[in-house]
């Protein structure tokens, strides 16, 4: 089993500093994001540009050859409505460091998103969601095979296909989150990869609380076999819980200075 | 269903690293396949065979081994005769006298033996030291000032005084850091992290992660190396990609399979044989284990394992 996966959430047009950084192309504080989230131990980078209807090509070209120019060719997670801006990311993207990450589709509209990886050798996250929150596993699991079918087609490998259950908020859906958990586990048990807006959970919460929970919710879905997440490696709390689960499920080796590297 | 030969090839690698200088130099490591795994990928840098002396000389050579450097009166005599025997790639000078519980010789004499044997001989250097933790931390700073250039490698730092030899050999003078742990997996990747933290660069480490003769408790010495080697490759663990470079010589030549006159022992037959079997078995064992580079004492058993190496890549 390799190392859980962090894919760093911080790169966003929901982050006003960030979307401002975008608009007007200034490298400065998205250069600034970026390499805090790899010093805190990011393997990933999402980068998210929101719907980006007018210059979304543009856009993701300037921002994935930044970060690739300055960090060595950092792996990312192109995030966005706009297929045609994740299409002219790619095309300029650097697989040094590992292929790139089409986040997202799902087994409703943005299903053609699978098609996009597959023709451009990436890795897809595909959300196990139609129209609406699914009432159920049985439900998700039907998205699961849809969306697995879809992309063996168009010949993707099992293994480039990451599931995220959808993470749902505790503040009003606190029934649903066993589900989830099984979820995961479902996934495991079919030995496909899996990933999601892990920190969705916390959303509403206290400040103070949300690492608590995150770390919480990201333990026991690593023992259900998650093996990524897209979180904020920023969190100080959540990045020491993810390499001490590591540890237990021998994922990395064991060293005094574990939490260090 | 065809059927479809899966690679074992990983994308994560072996550091290369380069011992010595200018002809003579050798490169252990960057291979990305389990050891000896050749119909996997090709493997670069076939593992290395090292010959040990000491600065005790001919007299601290078990008899069967003296024969073989005849007329030597000195260490450098030696040195320069070793580097002639058949499949020797490097030297290794043990400097056991150092050690305060027995012989405790001054630093500065051996000293001057480390500098007689480097102008004796152009192969790659390894010093290996007493095992006193703070006797070896004097000499390796010593060493690594006298042998500046010649890429030479001190065997080695412990958790115990890395601060210092990493240091003198590896900051001051960029000389190759060994790392030693006894089979212990997890304080062979915390002594790296730890060197690297220092500031020592992870390509310039050597692990010596123990052995033992073969048959004392053997089992844990292939344990050890093989799970380096996974986490190494399997897991692509930055912090456990540094060759493996194990003394042999030093476990086999102790034991009584190996120390055993054949007066005492006329069932187990000629004694020199059992000694050479010993350290060419361990060592055999060692490099299937992931060694990438054995130090052994007798010109035998060195030529044996350069031919079994070079049979296998």
């Amino acid at each position: 089993m390799g190392k859980f996966v962090v894919i760093g959430e911080r790169l966003s047009t929901t982050a006003p500093i960030i979307n401002k950084a975008f608009t007007e192309r200034d490298p400065e504080p998205v250069l600034k994001r970026a390499e805090q989230q790899l010093k805190a131990g990011a393997t990933y980078l999402d980068v998210n540009i929101g719907p980006a209807e007018s210059d979304g090509e543009d856009l993701m070209k300037w921002a994935v050859q930044l970060l690739q120019s300055h960090f060595d060719n950092v792996p990312l997670a192109l995030d966005t409505a706009n297929k045609k801006a994740i299409e002219a990311g790619i095309s300029v993207y650097n697989r040094a460091k590992g292929k790139p990450i089409v986040n997202s589709a799902d087994a409703a509209g943005r299903i053609e998103y699978l098609d996009l990886a597959a023709a451009n050798d990436a890795i897809c996250i595909a959300l196990c969601n139609g129209e609406g929150i699914a009432k159920d596993n049985d439900e998700r699991m039907m998205y699961c095979q849809t969306l697995l079918e879809r992309g063996m087609e168009h010949g993707m490998e099992a293994e480039d296909i990451w599931f995220d259950p959808l993470f749902l908020v505790v503040k009003g859906m606190q029934d649903k989150q066993m589900q989830i958990l099984e979820c995961i586990k479902m996934f495991s048990d079919m030995g496909l990869n899996s990933t999601g807006g892990l920190s969705n959970n916390s959303n509403g919460m206290p400040k103070a609380i949300r690492p608590i929970m995150d770390s919480a919710l990201v333990a026991m879905a690593m023992m259900q076999g998650l093996t990524s997440a897209i979180v904020n490696p920023n969190d100080l709390r959540l990045m020491e819980t993810i390499k001490s689960c590591d540890v237990f499920k021998g994922n990395t080796l064991y060293a005094d200075s574990y939490l260090e590297i | 269903m065809p059927f479809t030969a899966k690679s074992g090839k990983f994308s994560a690698s072996i550091n290369t690293l380069t011992m010595g200088t200018g002809e003579k130099a050798i490169v252990l490591g960057g291979e990305n396949v389990f050891p000896f795994y050749t119909f996997d990928a090709p493997i670069a840098n076939a593992p290395k065979v090292g010959i040990e002396i000491t600065d005790g000389g001919l007299e601290a050579e078990p008899d069967c081994v003296k024969k073989y450097y005849e007329g030597c009166t000195t260490v450098a005599d030696m040195a320069k005769k070793a580097a002639t025997f058949e499949g020797v790639d490097f030297l290794s000078l043990h400097l056991e006298g150092g050690d305060p519980n027995g012989e405790n010789k001054p630093t500065e004499d051996l000293i001057k033996i480390v500098k007689e044997v480097a102008d004796a001989v152009d192969l790659p250097i390894v010093i290996s030291g007493c095992k006193n933790v703070e006797k070896d931390a004097e000499i390796f700073a010593k060493a690594s000032e006298v042998l500046d250039g010649r890429n030479a490698v001190m065997l080695a730092a412990k958790e115990e005084n890395y601060k210092n030899v990493g240091a003198s050999a590896g900051l001051a003078y960029k000389q190759v850091v060994g790392a030693e742990s006894a089979d212990d997996i997890n304080l062979a990747k915390q002594l790296n992290v730890l060197l690297t933290q220092l500031g020592v660069d992870a390509k310039s480490i050597v692990m010596n992660v123990g052995t033992a003769a073969a048959g004392y408790g053997y089992e844990y010495v292939v344990s050890t190396m093989d799970r380096i080697k996974a986490a190494a490759l399997q897991q692509g663990d930055a912090t456990l990609q540094m060759p493996i470079i194990t003394p042999v010589a030093t476990e086999t030549w102790g034991i009584k399979e190996s120390v055993a006159t054949e007066e005492d022992m006329p069932e187990w037959g000629d004694q020199e044989a059992r000694g050479i079997d010993m350290e060419v078995e361990t060592a055999a064992a060692d490099l299937a284990s992931g060694s990438n580079a054995v130090i052994l004492k007798h010109p035998e058993s060195v030529a044996t394992i350069a031919k079994m190496i070079k049979a296998l890549i």
